[in-house]
């Protein structure tokens, strides 16, 4: 075999492990239960946020022609509001199903019924909302477009979804679920890297002042800054901590040997930042992809994995 | 690239955690009485993309920009007051203590940043900014 080959060949191994659908599972029911949360959250406020003129808090008109001045095909609520003007139905109405259909996709996928379609509709649906709101989108928005956009691309649906107890779909290509785990895993990575070098970069993270703002600011100071000051001497320590366990991820959560310790202290840390700054969405999507990626087959080679999804 | 998430940035509170903004609402009535108000909304998770919103405020430019935007949240605040004459959003950040600082006994300051005043009409919105 020439080096070419040989080198072709590791390429093809690399990025087309054989892999069962349990990481799909976890993806597809941890969205679908972010999509759930996510509606709910913003089902008070959801009509308010996204009417035009006069009506919302910001025009959805102005929101949508910043956030997409660059994008100007980006899918946006604006768009399904004029369909459903031509049908007759009024603003209101058309926003009121729309939050609907995205609190709709979310129920879908926990279950696992019609998996492709409500993937598809919860992304759409999730993106419109982004793009049109967004002057008030966050993070978490951003990692929720991200996780549905490969769910919805994946091979759906998942051993434990009820579409495969329904319609005996026929077995997925062990290689192809494993190239789109791979992908997500290198996204989850790079996210990692970027994050945690451009806090290396400040000051701030090494001596825990940093992390104390990031504490105090509201909205995020759920925890009082009395209690903060009782942890003072950790404050430094946790700092430096996040910034070695995002800055190092791309390395260490591939050692076999550190992936276990690594994958929990990444997830403790955004459990923590869920608890002590009551981002608990982003705390959720954040763990779900981490899990998704580098959880199900934990420390087992590719053979001993397909042989484990056979069996049970 | 939009529609996978890709076309933003991932360093949250990085490479520093910047200041944060607060909007106050100065909603005046024709008897002389002035009550305050803050941006509200239903839910916690709306309070943390408000704060989003202040930032992009805050970052904003273009004078005509901000207060387009300012604009939208009085007005939106003036519908829960309809009998008021006049609201004044009144803009500025938060410089929050150091550790040190806090333990010394020094609170969170606010610094002043922009004014606009507002007059709205039941038949048209009318703006009068400074």
């Amino acid at each position: 075999m020439t080096r070419s080959a040989r080198s072709r060949d590791r390429l093809f191994e690399v990025l087309f492990p054989p892999e069962t659908t349990d990481w799909l599972s976890v993806l597809r029911l941890g969205l679908g239960l972010q999509v759930i949360l996510l509606s709910m959250s913003l089902r008070s406020d959801w009509n308010h946020l996204f009417a035009s003129n006069g009506a919302g808090l910001i025009s959805r008109d102005l929101s949508e022609a910043i956030s997409t001045f660059e994008t100007p095909l980006s899918p946006r609520l604006g768009w399904i509001v004029s369909g459903g003007n031509a049908l007759g139905f009024d603003e209101q109405a058309v926003l009121s199903l729309g939050w609907l259909a995205l609190l709709c996709s979310g129920c879908l996928l926990v279950i696992g019924l019609f998996s492709r379609p409500a993937a598809i509709t919860a992304w759409l649906m999730h993106l419109c909302a982004v793009n049109s709101g967004g002057l008030l989108s966050y993070g978490m928005d951003n990692f929720t477009t991200i996780g549905l956009f490969y769910l919805m691309l994946s091979p759906l649906p998942d051993r434990f979804s009820l579409d495969a107890r329904l319609w005996r779909s026929r077995t997925k290509d062990p290689q192809i679920l494993g190239f789109f785990r791979r992908v997500l895993q290198f996204h989850v990575c790079v996210i990692y890297f970027f994050g945690g070098v451009a806090k290396c970069i400040g000051p701030g993270w090494w001596d825990g002042s940093s992390l104390w703002r990031a504490l105090t600011r509201p909205p995020f100071n759920v925890i009082s800054p009395e209690t903060i000051i009782s942890w003072k001497t950790l404050i430094p320590f946790l700092g430096i901590s996040v910034c070695i366990l995002e800055t190092g991820y791309p390395l260490f959560i591939w050692l076999r040997r550190t992936r276990v310790i690594w994958l929990m202290c990444i997830c403790a840390m955004h459990v923590g930042i869920g608890l002590a700054m009551g981002m608990y969405l982003f705390a959720f999507i954040m763990v779900v992809l981490n899990i998704a990626a580098f959880g199900p087959g934990l420390g087992l080679a590719p053979r001993q994995k397909l042989v484990r999804g056979a069996v049970l | 690239m939009n529609g996978a998430g890709i076309d933003a940035g991932y360093g949250f509170f990085a490479p520093n955690v910047p200041s944060n903004y607060k909007l106050v609402f100065e909603v005046h009535y024709s008897d002389g009485k002035i009550e305050y108000e803050l941006p509200h909304v239903g839910g916690a998770d709306t309070g943390l993309r408000i704060a989003t919103l202040l930032d992009y405020v805050g970052q904003t430019h273009y004078d005509p920009l901000r207060e387009l935007l300012l604009k939208m949240l009085a007005y939106s605040t003036w519908q829960s007051h309809p009998n008021a004459v006049m609201i004044r959003a009144v803009f500025g950040f938060v410089t929050l203590p150091t550790v040190n600082d806090f333990q010394r006994g020094q609170k969170e300051s606010y610094e002043f940043l922009y004014a606009y005043d507002f007059r709205f009409h039941k038949e048209a919105a009318e703006v009068h900014s400074p």
